[in-house]
């Protein structure tokens, strides 16, 4: 086991390092070299799941270092959660691997493109496998530093230049509360591996402390984006398109939710702060919605609505850490479905991002437009379609959670949630009627043909999971002697499964449960028709923004949180710096301090100097002077 | 076996001196060639030599809490000897100083004999310093390699070469003699019949030094070395020095000289004076504190590139005082994987700047930009080095950065805080200076000549590549460093207190 694992998370490191020395300026070496190590990493991680259906959990260890009695443990925990995420990670980054080869044929960069890939899958299989919290972090460092990598890609524009450096800084800002989180960890259990700290929280929880948990709290709202943290991901779209399919959609941000998962597991997590963590995400879920309708640039809309579905993995977290991993892995299929339906378009489209000069596209790229209709409903929440199992047990937990405690608190992120359902069909019909459907807008749209093969392939792989793979855990489907549940690996789906048979009869079983299911489709059908009847019927510009440019504009600006923080930047942060140069290090410390100093010895050097001067006149008066004063001295004593 | 590493060490620490007598007493019939010749043999073979003793200490001492590799072979020539502190030193002037030597060599350098003379005696003073088991040597060889720099700034400098030559030497020479003082009164009152390191560990072991008389004699010691480490605030000698000395000496001295002061703190002054030590612990705190957020907002303030290097490389001295405040060994030894880690990419980074500015002719960092498109390889160099200096894990400097705020934590979760912010300091300059110099277009001034701009070449490429390796060796087996500093400092009773 330990062999397998190993070579699934150094197989993408080689294949990054043979690309970075070797295959740079090769024309198909690093596509290839990426490709076979992210398939190999793929059927490795499968082969591992389906080899014993029933290992519970494999766990191994290596000291790489220690210093007294701290001592740094590589190690992989090869558990359901981290089957789980496996999968999803090494599934879809496979499949964006291959649309990559596709959607990247003429970048001149592509060398390093594919490196920068591969060194991701390499991070992010880490950040999944790492036994504790240490070595999670070394790994969200280095998804962090790929995410950095591969935002700069094209790095000539002002766009990746400034977000690049943004989504690290920022991230940066989160990381430090992980880190302070991780070390009061270690402070206080003397351990941060999860099984330790399972068994220590197991026979005290009460042990669980809330600052420890806030601190830690501070990683997952730099990582997966969340209030007051958001800023970096819409920014982040300036990369290549399947980098914000992979990274920033698909698996780096749930990152962040898979450690919030891993933590709320064993206990670490108190009350205080899932509350904190409710009440954020149901506030990015319901305005990150909102802010969607304000931008044209389709791949920002769906980096909104990526905000808003980690908003409601957050609130799923708060209510049952398996809800959380079940919208996280109905939302990795759809959400990267659909970038990559907008990487086909914009590849289709010669880099032409703006929903309103498209239109018209379902007859030109019929495969394309299908696959964005399967995950568009997906992500609607259409029954039968992966996004809406998960949707409604978060939507169902929630609801029961407020009926049964009746506090305004959880009623609150209740009707947050619900709002954010109603406004998921509002701004996905709005790009749906708009891009799709009509006439284009645009000579580049108009002359948009259906992409090549390697585009198309991983989007229909993907369109079926983004309508079937929920099956998997809503019905018993069992496949090769049970060890396939439907399309994914039994292994794969027991950490959610399990659980959700513990929860789901209690869910079903609340009061107004089935008035609650049929509310939340008319909610949706309700969106759905007022998206049609704002922004259908194709009209080239948005209704809002030319009758209402108030409210389009204040949209636009989402919340003004990005004006706060340039205000922030540069009219404090920087101004304080410049002042401490200027003020502190240049005129006390340098002019006043040391060439004060050296002043102070010159001037007495020249005064000193003038009572030496060299005549026989002086030489007489300090005879006489000295005379005089040995003369008083003795006479004094 | 241990011949063979005895005779490394000499060879290391007096190849390159021998060399540069020889290089003096040819000048007048050897040409360029000859003195670039020589100067890299020496370096090569000070580098393999350094390397061979590393792994000999790994492969046979690496438990063993004292010197090893140890002899005498006339009383006249210093002791030699290294242990699980001074080992990894050892190597990094090596590295370093083979990094320097050979970009001397392949850049244009005016009166290149003389030049090459002063920076072997330096390198081999930097071999001498981490290879002697005797502090007068220490301090000796120290002094050797203080000396070259200070003529090669006023000889070799760039702007403003004689103000910081003067600062410097001014500085430098007033922290040196205060710690020789320390020093000095150390060995009398501990009545060591001589300036051994066991010697006086052994002395001290009879003599109970009284604590008023320790806080004394830490005060001058910290005073003494914390002016020759930049501690705040005596540290203004650092950033105008570097940018003004020539490109070679900037890395040795930054790299590898600079950590002298900390070494002899690590390794001399906190384990003989420990109630000297808790008596100032609050105020190195606080002052190491000031080099962490103080000088790194100022480093944020920084437009020209050596100065945002220089700056950058004086609050990173902050955090390793940082990791003697909790006096543990989880602190310590995290200061000292640190300084390791710091010494090659502070190295790494003095030389790529110089080669940014050989290709741009500008320091201002806003004058440049859309580097990247010209120079790859030199943009991936960089990146790697900068993303070295902010802590990414797989390079050496993460693992310090990690274990000293562990370790900070037990001595004051708020200080932790603080401490901790500057990583997001550090973030801040390290990637802005990425983004101004390599990434989007362009600027006005660097247009004209764009086109010509050529990227790092094959032999540029050669020590960049050896030093980044080294960054990740140790990033990538950090044991290599903390096992045998464990071993050496749990036998130190001073970093064994239970908290």
């Amino acid at each position: 086991m330990d062999v397998e694992l190993y070579s699934i998370l150094l197989l993408p490191l080689c294949s990054a390092a043979i690309i970075a020395l070797f295959l740079r300026s090769s024309k198909w070496g690093g596509a290839t070299v990426s490709v076979t190590s992210a398939g190999i990493a793929l059927a490795m991680a499968v082969a591992a799941m389906l080899s014993d259906a029933k290992i519970e959990a494999f766990e191994s260890r290596h000291v790489l270092f220690s210093l007294g009695d701290f001592s740094m443990n590589f190690g992989v925990l090869f558990d359901p959660a981290a089957m789980n995420m496996l999968f999803v990670v090494c599934f879809v980054g496979f499949l964006i691997h291959v649309f990559s080869v596709g959607y990247m044929d003429k970048d001149p960069c592509k060398g390093r493109f594919f490196a920068g890939m591969s060194f991701f899958m390499f991070s992010m299989t880490g950040l999944v496998l790492s036994s504790n919290l240490f070595m999670m972090f070394v790994f969200w460092e280095l998804v962090g530093f790929s995410s950095y990598a591969l935002i700069a890609h094209y790095a000539d524009t002002e766009a990746a230049r400034a977000a690049s450096k943004k989504a690290f800084i920022v991230n940066r800002v989160g990381d430090v509360g992980f880190l302070l989180g991780i070390i009061f960890c270690q402070a206080k259990f003397g351990t941060t591996s999860f099984s330790e700290l399972s068994q220590i929280l197991s026979q005290n929880p009460s042990q669980a402390s809330t600052l420890m948990g806030l601190l830690l709290l501070c990683g997952f709202l730099g990582k997966s984006a969340q209030f007051p943290l958001q800023v970096w991901l819409p920014d982040a779209m300036a990369g290549p398109t399947p980098v914000s399919a992979l990274i920033h959609a698909a698996t780096m941000v749930a990152a962040g939710v898979f450690m919030l998962v891993r933590l709320s597991a064993v206990g670490m997590l108190a009350p205080d702060v899932l509350d904190t963590v409710a009440i954020l995400c149901a506030l990015m879920a319901f305005f990150a919605g909102l802010w969607a309708l304000g931008q044209n640039d389709i791949k920002k809309i769906l980096a909104y609505s990526t905000l808003a579905h980690l908003g409601l993995m957050g609130v799923g977290v708060s209510l049952g850490y398996d809800l959380a991993m079940y919208h996280l892995t109905m939302h990795a299929f759809f959400k990267a479905t659909l970038f990559l339906v907008a990487g086909s378009i914009i590849h289709a489209c010669c880099h032409e991002q703006d929903i309103y000069k498209m239109g018209g596209l379902f007859r030109r790229m019929p495969l394309t437009s299908f696959v964005g209709l399967l995950a568009s409903l997906s992500i609607i929440a259409i029954p039968y379609f992966s996004g809406y199992y998960s949707k409604e047990a978060i939507l169902a937990a929630s609801f029961g959670k407020a009926h049964i405690t009746g506090a305004v608190f959880d009623q609150i992120v209740f009707w947050l949630v619900m709002g954010a359902a109603l406004l998921t069909p509002i701004y996905m019909g709005r790009l749906f009627f708009n891009v799709f459907l009509g006439k284009p807008n645009s000579e580049k749209a108009a002359n948009a043909k259906e992409s090549g093969i390697f585009m198309i392939l991983p989007l229909l792989v993907l369109g079926i999971y983004s309508l079937a793979g929920g099956w998997s855990f809503a019905y018993d489907i069992f496949w090769l002697d049970g060890k396939m549940d439907g399309l994914l690996p039994s292994a794969a789906t027991q950490f959610v499964g399990n659980m959700l048979e513990v929860h789901m009869p209690a869910l079903e079983s609340v009061q107004g449960a089935g008035l609650l299911a049929k509310l939340a489709l008319s909610l949706t059908v309700l969106g759905l028709l007022a998206a049609y009847f704002l922004y259908g019927r194709n009209r080239g510009y948005d209704t809002l923004q030319r009758n209402v440019p108030i409210l389009y504009d204040a949209l636009k600006q989402h919340g003004w949180f990005d004006s706060l923080y340039d205000w922030y930047v540069a009219k404090v942060q920087q101004r304080f710096a410049v002042l401490l140069a200027t003020f502190a290090d240049m005129f006390l410390i340098e002019l006043l301090f040391v060439r004060g100093i050296g002043a102070f010895c010159a001037v007495i050097g020249y005064g000193i100097k003038g009572l030496h001067v060299c005549s026989a006149n002086s030489q007489v008066r300090w005879f006489a002077a000295g005379a005089l004063l040995l003369f008083l001295l003795f006479v004094a004593f | 076996m241990d011949d063979f590493y005895i005779i490394s060490i000499y060879a290391g620490v007096y190849v390159p001196l021998i060399f540069a007598v020889l290089l003096a007493l040819i000048y007048p019939v050897a040409g360029g060639k000859a003195a670039r010749v020589l100067g890299m043999t020496a370096a090569s073979v000070s580098a393999l030599a350094s390397l061979a003793v590393w792994y000999g200490f790994l492969k046979l001492h690496s438990g063993s809490p004292n010197f090893a590799f140890t002899s005498d072979i006339a009383d006249f020539l210093p002791a030699l000897g290294v242990n699980g502190i001074s080992v990894p030193f050892f190597a990094l002037a090596g590295v370093v100083g083979f990094a320097a030597v050979y970009w001397a060599c392949i850049s244009d350098i005016k009166s290149v004999k003389a030049y090459m003379i002063l920076l072997l005696f330096m390198q081999g003073g930097l071999m001498g310093v981490f290879a002697s088991t005797n502090l007068l040597w220490i301090y000796m060889f120290h002094e050797f390699a203080l000396v070259p720099t200070f003529v090669a700034t006023c000889v070799w400098g760039g702007a403003g070469k004689r103000m910081a030559a003067m600062q410097m030497a001014v500085y430098l020479t007033l922290g040196a003699l205060v710690s020789l003082v320390g020093i000095i009164a150390l060995v009398v009152f501990s009545g060591s019949d001589g300036f051994g390191i066991g010697e006086i560990a052994s002395a001290l072991k009879s003599v109970e030094l009284n604590a008023s008389l320790q806080g004394w004699i830490f005060a001058l010691l910290l005073f003494g070395l914390g002016t020759l480490v930049s501690l705040f605030p005596f540290y203004t000698w650092a950033p105008r020095g570097y940018s003004a000395a020539p490109t070679s000496f900037s890395m040795l001295h930054a790299g590898v000289l600079k950590k002298f002061g900390l070494y002899l703190l690590f390794q001399v002054c906190a384990p003989m004076l420990p109630a000297g030590l808790s008596e100032w612990v609050w105020c190195l705190a606080v002052l190491a504190l000031f080099n962490v957020l103080y000088i790194g907002l100022v480093t944020m303030a920084q437009r020209d590139l050596k100065m945002m290097v220089s700056y950058s490389s004086v609050a990173h001295m902050g955090l390793c005082f940082l990791g003697l405040c909790s006096t543990s060994i989880l602190g310590v030894g995290g200061a000292l994987i640190l300084m390791f880690g710091h010494g090659l990419s502070v190295a790494l980074l003095f030389m790529l700047s110089n080669a940014v500015v050989n290709r741009t002719g500008q320091w201002d960092m806003r004058q440049m930009g859309g580097l990247y498109k010209k120079t790859p390889v030199l943009a991936a160099f960089f990146i790697a080095a900068i993303f070295a200096s902010i802590g990414l894990p797989g390079f050496a400097n993460f693992w310090g950065e990690l274990s000293i705020l562990v370790s900070l934590w037990n001595f004051s979760p708020a200080i932790c805080a603080l401490a901790a912010l500057g990583l997001i300091i550090s973030a801040i300059y390290g990637l802005r200076a990425v983004a101004w110099v390599f990434m989007g277009t362009p600027s006005e001034p660097l247009r004209r000549d764009f086109d010509s701009i050529s990227d790092l070449s094959l032999r540029e490429r050669f020590p960049a590549f050896v030093l980044i390796a080294a960054l990740a060796f140790a990033g990538f087996f950090p044991w290599t460093i903390a096992e045998p500093v464990n071993a050496n400092l749990s036998a130190q009773a001073v970093y064994n207190q239970s908290k």
